[in-house]
């Protein structure tokens, strides 16, 4: 009985309960002095004023509803949101690169495979391997690709992108991993093809992969980095010519003197290569942030919008 | 799901899901007293009350599509306004930790119970409230102020009811020794 009375203060007792409650207090002063004490609490409990009201109030949410933008599908957590977001903003973004780019890169690697394998077809064994080949070819068409990512002034969507509300940093990120990662899969592709039809020798699948893997981060860190200070045209002409440096160094100039072989080893797969790769990649994107109020133009440069 | 008896809360959240702004204003009108009480309690004003009202009902608003008809729409709209608030009165400064015994602190002399009791809507057992941990205020603004049902209290607090029950008596007996501890007669 004693444990009823709460609800029964507060009116939220209903039926047999109720009566049942009712007429055991009728013949019980404790239980009656307990129900004075649970309505005392419940009355300073309760504060004063009205609710505020309906129409009012449902207005008020409305407008709100309105303002801070639509809700995901109901049932949405913040982060089937946020990879939703993410995954519009890849398609958007996929959408926006020239077709040219992505057939331009796979063109030459495919062009690289075609030179192992006629070389293989048509040279004794001791051929340069498919390791040096791709090694050559890979890095330069990541860079290339990676030098095209920041938006250069005669984009047209220029002016679109500078009146997006997302970040320039946030976009160019997005657009870096596309690119990169679509080299970085023709790459391994390519890899792939040339380990399993045995035309790359007797180098494996991840000796394959080593020769081309840290001089592609590299080169393309160094070219991303250019591009968001200088824009696109130099990025590819710095890539281009620092890339022939490390050609001639490995070919043309003497093996054996120092210069050539810190300029050789300074082109390999390591951590300290990827390491500074990374470094270079965030220092430009942190740059990109820095750069220009319309998602990091370069500076001084053309504008999307003209001040009249 | 049986199809809902037209004008019951299922019908009328059913609606809201719909984009029926009118049935939002029903059912709001319907729990109004319950719910602003419940959550004027918890946050001890009336401004930040209302703004938990707005947050609880833009909730109801957008995730009423949500509800699956597994629990009452007021234990559904409970919870969700018990959220509300949370996330609102979060960081804010807490009350006394809980199971604190409110008895064994030392009186601190009139000035700041004086004000708390102002704050509190100006009574001292609306002060002794106020000072309730937070899971004892919870149960007394359910029961003693919303009216749920002790059934409907244990579902939104997903406990036992015998713990709401025995939470209902600790947070009396709190109350009770903070005001003798200030020599005020309940």
């Amino acid at each position: 009985m004693n444990e009823m009375l709460p609800a029964y203060a507060a009116g939220s007792l209903r039926g047999a309960d109720r009566d049942r409650v009712r007429a055991h207090l009728e013949g019980c002063a404790r239980c009656r002095a307990d129900l004075a004490a649970w309505r005392a609490l419940a009355d300073a409990a309760t504060p004063g004023g009205t609710a505020p009201d309906a129409a009012a109030t449902v207005r008020a949410v409305l407008t709100r509803s309105a303002v801070e933008g639509p809700a995901g599908p109901p049932g949405d957590g913040a982060w089937t949101r946020r990879l939703r977001y993410a995954a519009a903003l890849v398609v958007a973004e996929v959408r926006l690169i020239r077709l040219a780019v992505p057939v331009a890169s796979a063109l030459m690697m495919a062009l690289g495979v075609a030179v192992v394998v006629v070389q293989a077809a048509a040279v004794a064994p001791p051929a340069a391997g498919a390791d040096v080949v791709l090694a050559l070819v890979a890095p330069i068409v990541a860079a290339a690709g990676v030098a095209g990512t920041y938006r250069s002034a005669r984009d047209p969507v220029a002016e679109l992108l500078a009146a997006t509300p997302t970040a320039g940093p946030l976009l160019l990120l997005v657009r870096l991993a596309l690119v990169f990662g679509y080299d970085l899969v023709l790459a391994v592709a390519a890899s792939v093809a040339l380990s399993a039809t045995a035309a790359g020798g007797a180098a494996g699948l991840d000796a394959l992969i080593a020769a081309w893997l840290g001089p592609m981060a590299l080169l393309s860190s160094v070219s991303l980095l250019v591009a968001v200070r200088f824009g696109p045209d130099v990025a590819l002409g710095a890539a281009i010519g620092l890339w022939a440096v490390r050609v001639l160094a490995g070919g043309v100039f003497a093996d054996d003197n120092w210069p050539a072989r810190l300029i050789v080893d300074a082109w390999s797969t390591n951590a300290a290569v990827l390491a500074v790769s990374a470094a270079f990649g965030i220092a430009a994107v942190v740059m990109a942030g820095r750069l220009g109020p319309h998602g990091g133009e370069p500076q001084g440069g053309w504008r999307a919008t003209h001040p009249t | 799901m049986a199809r809902p008896e037209s004008g019951s809360d299922e019908a009328l959240l059913r609606a809201v899901a719909a984009g029926d702004a009118g049935a939002l204003t029903r059912l709001y009108e319907r729990h109004a007293g319950a719910l602003f009480g419940y959550l004027y309690r918890l946050a001890g004003d009336r401004m930040i009350a209302e703004e938990i009202l707005q947050d609880t009902l833009l909730a109801v608003w957008r995730s009423a599509a949500a509800f699956e008809g597994r629990s009452k729409v007021t234990t559904w709209l409970f919870g969700v306004a018990r959220r509300q608030a949370h996330n609102r009165l979060r960081g804010r400064s807490g009350p006394e930790p809980v199971g604190a015994p409110l008895a064994d602190r030392p009186d601190r002399g009139a000035g700041p119970d004086e004000l708390a009791i102002a704050a509190a809507g100006g009574t001292p057992v609306a002060a002794a409230i106020e000072r309730l941990s937070d899971h004892h205020r919870d149960v007394i603004a359910l029961v003693l102020v919303a009216g749920l049902p002790l059934a409907d209290v244990a579902e939104v607090l997903t406990i036992p009811v015998g713990t709401v029950k025995s939470r209902l008596h600790h947070a009396r007996a709190a109350v009770a020794a903070a005001l003798t501890a200030q020599e005020v007669p309940e």
